[in-house]
């Protein structure tokens, strides 16, 4: 360890780093020593052309750029006095003459470096009166990311982050000057499994996803912890939510499970959450076949009275339950609950698997697989065997996942059931055969813990409150225990009174 | 010793009269390959490390570094390969010696390079050729194969046992790749954009091995240090710079051309009785002593020694000595314009201050120069080149920003006439 001086501030830093990397490392970069930085980015490779984070090393004559600049012991730096503020100011000068300070219309605006960065340093308007550079306002650099030229002030994150993360590398500068300006390759359009990652390290308002451009000014969005449901990865997002509705995800550092990343695929799932298809409603089915729309009390009513008929008849065997790996181990705690209360030890949980790569995307398509598996939930094969073999009149199923090919294939299978209990999220083809169908509240609707494919358990609040009324699973499945005058230890509610 | 060295002065140029002398046989019948020979045969890394540091030569590529020195930073203890580079780049406006030195005497070149390699111990030399050189990479290419099938280069150097090839690599139009860092990035394949120091080249240069880069000229003064011994070079030039140079005078002059004479000679020497003085009778109003990047002398400041010890006093440096030779019916802000136009155009653009501020530079020189300037824009121009200076990646910003410095410094009343009388004084001698 080195010791270093900061603003009179001794810190204990590793050798090895640079005076940013060791201040980010600590903590207190931007959160107590402010060194303004454009190019600098934790995740990847030291560019130092912004010349943004110059500060003052004592006994070096030149003023340093603190994210090239390696700790040394004894080092006293400062990064706020006059001499550091006007080359600073210098800089900002200089990297607003040719950006066209559309704050207003900009998308940017509310969370963008340049802009924060000219209230502390700029005059916002320089003095230039030469006409400024006039460039594309909107280029398609993919299917997801839209840029503009004017307001590129070309830190070239962008396109070290196509180099060096997902190695793709479809981004250039080209030209060279004040002609310098980022594209493609003629027929090689961005276009990777990362590609929106680019929108979040841009420091100014050039690069846009289409997905998220102009939807929201991002002071009206509130921004709440969530984790990605895509994969067993569990990235952590901020959830951005307007109006009741969840607008965007995008990145919450952990450097433990996502960096800074998030997989285009797990960004857009959010997209699930106020999707057309949620199922909204109890229903139930009626005397004619059809399902028809009640109440939460008759649709739990309605569920205990089938397991119960089916327990009365031929024992608590018959009563199975298969839950998704979306579920919460909160939930997934109270179904082990009520099954152990009824006696029934038949469950299974199916995890849908689909490729996987070396940088975030796990092959288990679901966030809480490996939760699923400590909680003594296996694969649903046995399970499957015991439906078509008739030893199960009773189903309770958490989630969609079992019509995927991969298991169940088609609803069908569960038409001879006695009962088919259907808590999910989203409206798919199990209502076909369901007796009884309960909306369910998404990650982001409920909070609760989930256990990562490492094994880290993620814990996080509800972010909103979904559209309709629904409650959560495991307090759903709780209401059917106590229908059913069964008591389930509700661990959930103690796990979440413990975090 | 009792035996007295001829006085050459011109000793780089000497036979450049003779189109013999570019190929092998007519440089080996000036005894051209024997010094490279009996060094490489007879001394050890050690020995020609020292003999070329109390030389004294310094770098002729525009920083003027102790070359011996820069050679002396080579770590010889590593295993696998390290190179040294020859940088052909020449793109300095007002510079055109390396050319020369390439056309009249490719293997003179050569044998400087053979010097240094051995004692640096490098495989390969990289000759790094601006793109625009087209003829000096035929002239060099043909005397690099000459060598090569003569047993010069190769496994067997001269019969030493010594092994070195000499590769010509052709860059592509621009000016940044003359900096030794853009042009091991242009070298590497990649755009030439100068790197992050450190790590400096002796340490991590071309394909991540220690490089050393140096000027044509450098290199082509090492054969006759060696030939006639420290204590003659050092007896030319000045104490802190030994050695001839090529002056290139190009501008308002009688015989604009090459001269090789001692570092220190006097510019106004150089100017007017060399270069025969400025033509038409007319007066001579400013110079620039090496390369547009230099700060430029007005007419009262020649008669400085032209070696960096003194220059550095008028604020100058001798840059790659290229003298460019102003009389007074030049308007000094329309040379503002040309310059300024030039470092827009070729700064690579990676940092912010460069990037911007040399464009910027460029539009307030034009707009002044058409009339449309306002006293405030010499000082946006004093402060935006002082915003750029000293701040960025490479030498690239300061030698955007020091002419621009000295043109104001030396010559703000014109700037101010041309805003007073919102147009150019100087009839106009071509289009901007
Ligand atoms: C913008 C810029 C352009 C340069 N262009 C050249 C060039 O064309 N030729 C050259 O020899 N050195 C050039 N240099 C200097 C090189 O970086 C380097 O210092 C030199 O090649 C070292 O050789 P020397 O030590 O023999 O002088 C340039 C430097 C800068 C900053
Ligand atoms: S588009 Fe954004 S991230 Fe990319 S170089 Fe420009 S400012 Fe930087
Ligand atoms: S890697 Fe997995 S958890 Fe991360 S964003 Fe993609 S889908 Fe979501
Ligand atoms: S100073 Fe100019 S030329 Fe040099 S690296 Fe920076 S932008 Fe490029
Ligand atoms: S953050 Fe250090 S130079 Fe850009």
């Amino acid at each position: 360890m080195l010791r270093i001086t900061v603003d009179g501030t001794a810190y204990e830093v590793e050798e090895g780093l640079t005076l940013l990397q060791a201040l980010d490392d600590l903590g207190v970069l931007m959160k107590g020593v402010d060194i303004p930085h454009y190019c600098w980015h934790p995740k990847l490779s030291i560019d130092g052309s912004c010349r943004m984070c110059q500060v003052e090393v004592e006994g070096v004559p030149k003023l340093q750029i603190a994210c090239d600049t390696p700790v040394r012991d004894g080092m006293v730096v400062h990064t706020g006095n006059e001499r550091v503020r006007k080359a600073r100011e210098g800089v900002m000068e200089l990297m607003l003459v040719n950006h066209p300070l559309d704050c207003p219309i900009c998308d940017q605006a509310g969370e963008c470096k340049l802009q924060d960065y000219a209230f502390d340093y700029g005059q916002m308007h320089t003095r230039t009166r030469e006409p400024r550079r006039a460039l594309k306002k909107r280029v398609d650099l993919g299917a997801t990311i839209v840029f503009d030229q004017e307001r590129c002030i070309l830190c070239r994150r962008c396109v070290r982050f196509c180099r060096e993360i997902p190695g793709t590398s479809e981004l250039a500068i080209t030209q060279r000057g004040d002609r310098s300006t980022v594209e493609t390759f003629p027929g090689k359009p961005l276009e990777n499994d990362y590609s929106m990652n680019v929108a979040d390290i841009c420091p100014v308002g050039a690069l846009t996803t289409r997905d998220f451009r102009f939807k929201v000014r991002v002071w009206f969005l509130e921004e709440v912890p969530g984790i990605c449901t895509g994969c067993s990865r569990g990235c952590n997002v901020h959830v951005g939510v307007a109006d009741d509705q969840v607008r965007r995800y995008t990145p919450r550092r952990n450097d433990e499970v996502n960096d800074t990343w998030l997989c285009d695929y797990g960004r857009m799932t959010y997209q699930e959450i106020g999707a057309p298809d949620r199922i909204s409603e109890p229903a139930v089915r009626g005397d004619a076949g059809q399902l028809v729309g009640t109440t939460l009390e008759q649709a739990v009513e309605c569920a205990a009275q089938l397991m119960r008929t089916a327990v009365e008849k031929e024992g608590p065997g018959v009563v199975a339950a298969l839950a998704s790996a979306h579920a919460t181990n909160e939930d997934l705690a109270a179904l082990r609950g009520l099954l152990a209360a009824l006696g029934s030890e038949t469950h299974g949980v199916p995890i849908v698997t689909g490729p996987a790569d070396a940088l975030l995307i796990r092959p288990e398509k679901a966030a809480n697989a490996e939760g699923a598996r400590v909680a003594g939930f296996g694969e649903p094969g046995l399970l499957l065997d015991k439906i078509r073999g008739g030893g199960v009149r009773v189903l309770i199923v958490l989630g969609h996942d079992i019509i995927h090919e991969q298991f169940l294939g088609s609803p069908e299978a569960l038409a001879a059931l006695d009962g088919v209990i259907l808590l999910d999220t989203h409206r798919s083809r199990l209502e076909q055969v369901a007796h009884v169908v309960i909306p369910a509240r998404h990650l982001a609707e409920k909070g609760g813990t989930v256990t990562n494919f490492e094994g880290r358990v993620q814990a996080v609040p509800a972010a909103l409150e979904p559209a309709f009324e629904a409650v959560a699973e495991a307090q759903v499945l709780a209401r059917i225990a106590s229908a059913l005058d069964l008591s389930i230890s509700d661990e959930s509610e103690r796990k979440r009174e413990t975090d | 010793m009792g035996h007295r060295v001829p006085h050459v002065t011109h000793y780089l140029t000497e036979h450049f009269a003779d189109p013999g002398y570019t190929t092998l046989s007519g440089y080996r019948a000036q005894g051209g390959y024997e010094t490279a020979r009996r060094v490489l045969a007879e001394q050890s890394p050690e020995e020609v490390i020292g003999t070329l540091k109390n030389a004294g030569l310094k770098g002729r590529g525009g920083a003027g570094f102790d070359a011996g020195l820069k050679w002396s930073f080579m770590p010889r203890d590593q295993a696998g390969p390290s190179y040294l580079v020859c940088n052909a780049d020449e793109s300095e406006p007002g510079s055109f010696k390396d050319r020369v030195l390439m056309e009249r005497g490719p293997h003179q070149l050569l044998e400087g390079i053979l010097i240094p390699a051995f004692a640096t111990g490098a495989a390969t030399t990289f000759l790094y050729i601006r793109g625009e050189y087209a003829e000096p990479a035929r002239i060099l290419q043909r005397a690099i194969d000459e060598a090569t099938a003569g047993g010069v280069l190769g496994s067997n150097v001269l019969g030493t046992g010594f092994a070195h090839q000499v590769v010509l690599v052709r860059g592509a139009g621009a000016y940044i790749c003359g900096e030794e860092t853009g042009l091991l990035e242009s070298l590497e394949g990649k755009k030439g954009q100068p790197r992050r120091k450190p790590p400096y080249p002796a340490e991590c240069g071309a394909f991540g091995r220690p490089t050393t880069v140096n000027n044509v000229e450098t290199f082509c003064h090492v054969p006759h240090v060696f030939a006639r011994g420290v204590d003659w070079f050092r007896s030319i030039g000045t104490e802190e710079s030994p050695g001839t140079t090529l002056f290139g005078v190009s501008g308002h002059v009688e015989r604009p051309g090459l001269y090789e004479l001692p570092l220190g000679t006097r510019l106004d020497e150089i100017i007017f009785e060399h270069a025969g003085g400025v033509p038409g009778g007319r007066k001579l109003k400013a110079a620039i002593p090496g390369g547009v990047s230099m700060p430029l002398l007005p007419a009262g400041h020649l008669d400085v020694p032209m070696a960096n010890e003194f220059l550095r006093e008028h604020g100058s440096s001798l840059g790659t000595g290229g003298v460019i030779v102003m009389d007074e019916t030049t308007c000094m802000v329309r040379v503002g314009c040309v310059i300024s136009e030039f470092f827009r155009d070729e700064s690579c653009g990676q940092c912010t201050q460069c990037r911007e501020g040399t464009g910027w530079l460029h539009k307030l020189m034009l707009r002044i120069e058409r009339g449309g300037g306002t006293e405030a824009d010499l000082d946006v121009l004093e402060d935006v080149a002082g915003k750029m200076e000293g701040q960025t990646i490479c030498a690239f910003a300061d030698a955007a920003a020091w002419p621009v410095q000295a043109l104001l410094r030396h010559f703000r009343s014109e700037f101010l006439e041309h805003v007073r009388a919102e147009k150019c004084p100087f009839p106009e001698s071509f289009e901007l």
